[in-house]
């Protein structure tokens, strides 16, 4: 399989009489947007803004930001399962806007939603204060429960990133990208001599509006599966996350896994990388068993040297993360993991919740415990109010003057354990 | 708090689902729980069979309590 991936570099967005992009400047016609975005009954309004990177801005409660692309040639559409029918995607040619974001704020979906800070000290915590953002703020109606909340303000989300990505339907790329992975046997004959390697990409399923979707299906319902990498630059892998927001990968994470481009930077040169292996983090222990001994059986199936396995989210998820270690160590398959902490205030106590001996190779994304001091913006879209209840906050997070002081975990994207970030550390 | 009761000379059931952990932090007698979200019980079921499940679990975790163990043990049976 393999996709092209065109580059658009946006360098400013603003709102303007037709929907296009000209010169490297996103225009959006708000009014057409909002059209595209409506008609949820479940949703009582949505207002539209913009944040740029330097802007005195906070944006918060955060639900998902989704990165604008749009398929010009090859099977199926951006989004397949939600935004567009099922057909596989992931081959032919997709057109991105790179520097472009969607974020959906507003009214608090759940309890644990994120922070974007556009400058100040924030801003070098999350990727998202260094894309130009469109943000919808959307109110739901009166007592809505809060799954169809969460699954109301995703559909507005993907919709909103699928119609400001038509723009780019016609506009030459800035870069062209190639990413090809070819059918297992034909892959293993052209690099005899490779070791094989494959990357085990665990979903945070844990339920209660901690999902994520794999072609539009709720993937707590999958056993681990294969999956072409490119297929994920199209959109596969849908985020219906909205808690602890710093380990969470918002939908534009998935589009763009640094995990998945890099194992692609050395293809074909030091290793083979073969594929993706997706996995689900359920909550009984036999689904955790039953997905951890199927990433183990589909690794030594396909002959696999090693692999990387990164986690969503912390906490029972650690297990799921060991026993997908231990498992596939025990096949005589190198592994690797990536990981965040919650080492504690001071960083001195045990990082994750569960561990094993043959969890020896692990890179983490940092410590999501670090206390951190956000000062006052001038412009917030959203609402501060939630900052004493998302997760890493807490009671009297939010100062009177508008500054914030709590967790690193309250920052959008802060300890991606993907790597969709800059946050690690290094033991000599 | 489970280490720290059971250092003090009292014995302790640790009821969790996520038994690994378990066997890490170093419970001595655990008892396999639902789910995570609801490790004492299960919203599908009906309110009948709940409390039935409920008082399986707890009835699985003071015979537990009453049987000797060398070691750590999970009563899974």
């Amino acid at each position: 399989m393999r996709l092209e991936l065109g580059n658009i570099f946006i360098k400013d967005m603003q709102f303007g009489e037709a929907t296009k992009v000209e010169n490297g400047v996103l225009y959006i016609n708000k009014k057409e947007l909002l059209e595209a975005v409506g008609g949820d009954n479940r949703i009582a309004s949505i207002e539209v803004d913009i944040a740029k990177p330097g802007e005195e801005t906070r944006i918060m409660p955060v639900k998902d930001v989704i990165e604008p692309r749009v398929k010009v040639e090859g099977p199926g559409g951006i989004f397949p399962g939600f935004i567009s029918k099922v057909d596989v995607v992931g081959s032919g040619k997709t057109h991105v806007l790179k520097g472009a974001a969607v974020v959906t704020a507003g009214k608090i979906v759940g309890f644990q939603e994120g922070i974007i800070d556009m400058s100040g000290p924030g801003a070098e915590y999350t990727p998202f204060s260094k894309t130009n953002n469109l943000v919808l703020v959307c109110t739901p109606v009166d007592n809505l429960p809060q799954h169809e909340h969460e699954q109301a303000v995703r559909l507005i989300g993907l919709k909103a990133a699928a119609y400001i990505g038509e723009a780019g339907r016609n506009v030459k790329p800035d870069e062209v990208k190639v990413y090809e992975t070819l059918p297992l046997f034909e892959g293993a004959k052209k690099y005899p001599d490779l070791p094989k390697v494959a990357y085990v990409y665990m979903l945070q399923t844990q339920g209660l509006l901690h999902d994520t979707y794999v072609y539009g299906v709720d993937a707590k319902r999958i056993v681990p599966t294969l999956i072409y990498p490119t297929e994920v630059m199209d959109g596969a892998i849908v985020s219906g996350n909205c808690v602890s927001a710093c380990d969470k990968n918002p939908t534009y994470n998935h589009l763009n896994n640094p995990i998945i481009e890099d194992l692609y930077e050395r293809h074909g040169k030091d290793y083979n990388f073969v594929g993706v292996i997706i996995t689900n983090e359920n909550v009984t222990l036999a689904d955790k068993e039953r997905s951890s001994n199927w990433t183990a059986k589909l690794a030594e199936y396909l002959g696999l040297d090693a692999v990387i396995i990164s986690e969503e989210g912390f906490g029972n998820p650690d297990t799921d993360l060991m026993m997908n270690c231990k498992k596939i160590t025990a096949k005589g398959i190198k592994t690797v993991l990536v990981t965040d902490e919650y080492a504690g205030r001071d960083g001195a106590s045990q990082s994750l919740a569960d561990a094993d001996k043959a969890a020896d190779a692990v890179v983490t994304a940092g410590n999501a415990n670090e206390i951190i001091e956000l000062p006052p913006m001038k412009k917030v879209i959203g609402d501060l109010k939630p900052a004493d209840v998302i997760a890493g906050g807490f009671a009297g997070s939010l100062k009177p003057d508008g500054s914030i002081v709590a967790e690193l975990q309250v920052i959008t994207g802060a300890t991606s354990e993907i790597g969709f970030n800059k946050l690690s550390a290094t033991q000599f | 708090m489970v280490k720290e009761i059971e250092r003090a000379g009292i014995p302790v059931v640790h009821i969790c689902t996520v038994v690994p952990i378990s066997l890490t932090v170093g419970a001595n007698r655990i008892v396999p729980a639902v789910a995570i979200p609801h490790p004492l019980g299960n919203p599908a079921l009906s309110k009948e069979d709940e409390k039935a499940l409920r008082k399986q679990l707890v009835l699985k975790a003071l015979k537990a309590l009453e049987t000797e163990v060398h070691g750590q043990t999970v009563f899974d049976k």
